[in-house]
């Protein structure tokens, strides 16, 4: 026997995932493909992320209108009574169509029983939305759709325009594309765009940025399977036009899958010899993948960058960048599960685990040789202290500034506020070491 | 373990009888758990060895979410049944065709296990629903049988046009998306 996979109930189970610790993009990937019409697939996925920007409220009405708490065996009913809110709020779904739905989608989760609770739990909502909206945004975390400790820190970040970031952070962001430059200049690219009627914009701050007015499935882009076009933020962009790699420099991306900048760094200096390494031997697979499609190659090594050990680290390269793991609060706009999943206490650990990998990978740059410090985070500790850290202690190691008209200048590397010129919040900051 | 071929509707194959399992054996076990991997990877909630062109009977149950609650029923049998409940239905042999279907809500079912032990269970919901799909294969009837005889030839129609389909794209004239 199937069992009838509608959008809704696919939604739920992926939200369950993500209610339960599992990152939204991973769940989406494994459970969204088991919806046969691309339609159901977008509405799914639109569902599970949409809750996941709205969680804070969400969340805080279900608490108000819940009698006791859900076990936790029932996630998957919490997850459906957000999107059922979810649609009421802020989809431009019908109502009764948002309530109904909804309430079936427990069934067809195989628990009959919560169907009466998710339709009792709607329809007490839209009789006393008003006033349940007015109690639960009394709490800023609710009206600013942010957990407490981060809208603090966003605060101290950014004293004059943190309305405007948290803003930005909780925005769908745009489907951003980087144009393969050694098969067609941006311009070749924007009139085949135009041609097919798809409205893009160029990202400024980049040389090959583009933004599409509205997001598509990669398969309706010309020349996706070709490897004209990749899709990438603007702001990640900057890694590879800010390392400046040079035809036959060798070069190391030492955290690298799935290897968005690896494919970069090989379009801009063709010739390049690359060494693509990182951690997860799974993810590692993505980085194949991505290079393959645009008829690139790289030497590609699993790695841990924290250790270096193998091959790959047995040379040292002119250039390095490293892309090291963070909180990656500045994408909370593409990944509105952060929000959720990262808690402050994760924050000391993957400062120390940035510190070693920094450390342990520093010896493998030449002398003379640049190495590029990158993050996908707004916090000052994973980026300018970080870095300020680095320099106190590495003799060898001196910061080069980075003179672009884009982000803003920090004491040490650049930021770019979320949001801003519409990128990512990416963090960068450029080392050389000194030639003896 | 393997993953089996899924005869699909209206497959004449699916209208064999299964004979009694006289014991569970090892190749019994090697055809219960390629079965219940079948089922996993199609994806479906349950399958009978029918389905897979075993005639014997076999049936295996999932009805979680997390895959965890494998239920094997060999030689089942329904002693006792109750209410009445319609659910959206859907077969792995009937692909992409969900109609309602109206069956007992509470069942009894007498079976042995995958090894060779007898039992008795008792099922409602979904569970319930599942069990009689799956016993009604070993018969060699499918849910569409339950349909409309108008209905019954559209849903042929649809699904023998979709094999002719496929039979195209894997003959390279079309990309398969």
């Amino acid at each position: 026997m199937a069992k009838k996979q509608d959008s809704r109930s696919v939604a739920a189970r992926v939200l369950k995932e993500v209610l339960g610790g599992q990152s939204l993009s991973e769940a989406s990937a494994r459970l969204l493909p088991q919806l046969e019409d691309a339609k159901d697939r977008g509405l799914a996925q639109e569902l599970c992320y949409g809750v996941m920007r709205w969680h804070p409220q969400l969340e805080a009405l279900t608490r108000q209108l819940l009698k006791k708490p859900l076990k936790p065996k029932d996630l998957d009913i919490q997850a459906l009574l957000f999107i059922g809110l979810y649609q009421l709020l802020h989809l431009r779904v019908a109502d009764h169509a948002a309530v109904h739905e909804s309430a079936g989608a427990a069934e067809r989760l195989g628990k009959r029983w919560a169907v009466g609770l998710v339709n009792g739990v709607l329809r007490a909502f839209q009789r006393q939305q008003e006033t349940l909206l007015a109690k639960v945004d009394a709490d800023p975390a609710v009206r600013y759709r942010m957990p407490m400790w981060l809208l603090q820190r966003i605060q101290q970040r950014w004293p004059q325009n943190w309305q405007e970031t948290v803003e930005a952070l909780n925005s769908r962001p745009p489907m951003s594309l980087r144009v393969n430059q050694q098969l067609g200049s941006r311009d070749d690219y924007l009139q085949k765009l135009a041609d097919a009627g798809i409205g893009a914009q160029i990202i400024e701050a980049t040389c090959s940025g583009i933004t599409l007015d509205q997001a598509l499935d990669v398969g309706s882009l010309p020349g996706f399977d070709d490897g004209l076009v990749s899709v990438q933020d603007g702001g990640a962009q900057l890694a590879a036009e800010l390392l400046g790699p040079k035809p036959g420099e060798l070069v190391l991306d030492a955290c690298a899958a799935p290897g968005g900048k690896s494919g970069h760094l090989l379009e801009l200096a063709p010739g390049l010899q690359l060494t693509a390494v990182d951690v997860d031997g799974r993810r590692l697979l993505r980085v194949q993948e991505n290079l393959e499609r645009l008829g690139l190659s790289a030497t590609l090594a699993e790695g841990d960058a924290a250790a270096p050990s193998g091959d790959w680290s047995a040379q040292t390269y002119d250039r390095i960048l490293l892309d090291v793991p963070c909180s990656a609060t500045g994408v909370i706009r593409r990944h509105p599960d952060i929000k959720f999943l990262r808690r402050e206490e994760d924050i000391a650990p993957v400062v120390e685990l940035q510190r070693s990998i920094l450390t342990a990978i520093w010896p493998l740059l030449k002398p003379g040789g640049r190495l590029l410090y990158a993050t996908c985070s707004m916090l000052p500790e994973e980026n300018e202290q970080q870095v300020a850290a680095f320099l106190a202690v590495e003799e060898s190691a001196r910061e080069c500034g980075i003179d672009v008209p884009w982000g803003e200048t920090c004491a040490l590397g650049r930021q770019i506020r979320p949001g801003d010129s519409s990128m990512d919040g990416f963090y960068y900051a450029c080392l050389e070491k000194r030639a003896k | 373990m393997a993953i089996l071929d899924i005869l699909h509707f209206p497959d004449p194959r699916l209208r064999n009888k299964a004979k009694p399992v006289p014991e569970v054996d090892d190749s019994v076990r090697r055809l219960v758990d390629d079965m219940l991997e079948t089922m996993y990877e199609a994806p479906g909630i349950g399958l009978a060895a029918t389905q897979v062109n075993a005639a014997k009977r076999v049936v295996v149950i999932d009805i979680s979410e997390e895959k965890s609650e494998p239920l094997c029923l060999i030689n089942p049998e329904i002693v006792a049944r109750e209410g009445e409940e319609k659910m959206e239905e859907g077969c792995l042999s009937v692909p992409g065709i969900y109609e309602p279907v109206t069956r007992a809500s509470w069942v009894r079912v007498r079976a042995l296990n995958r090894d060779g032990e007898a039992f008795e269970m008792e099922a409602d919901d979904l569970l319930a629903v599942c069990i009689q799909h799956e016993i009604d294969h070993l018969e060699g009837k499918l849910f569409v049988d339950y349909l409309s005889s108008l209905k019954r030839q559209r849903i042929r129609k649809r699904l023998e046009k979709e094999s002719r389909q496929k039979a195209v794209d894997a003959d390279g004239s079309h990309k398969v998306i």
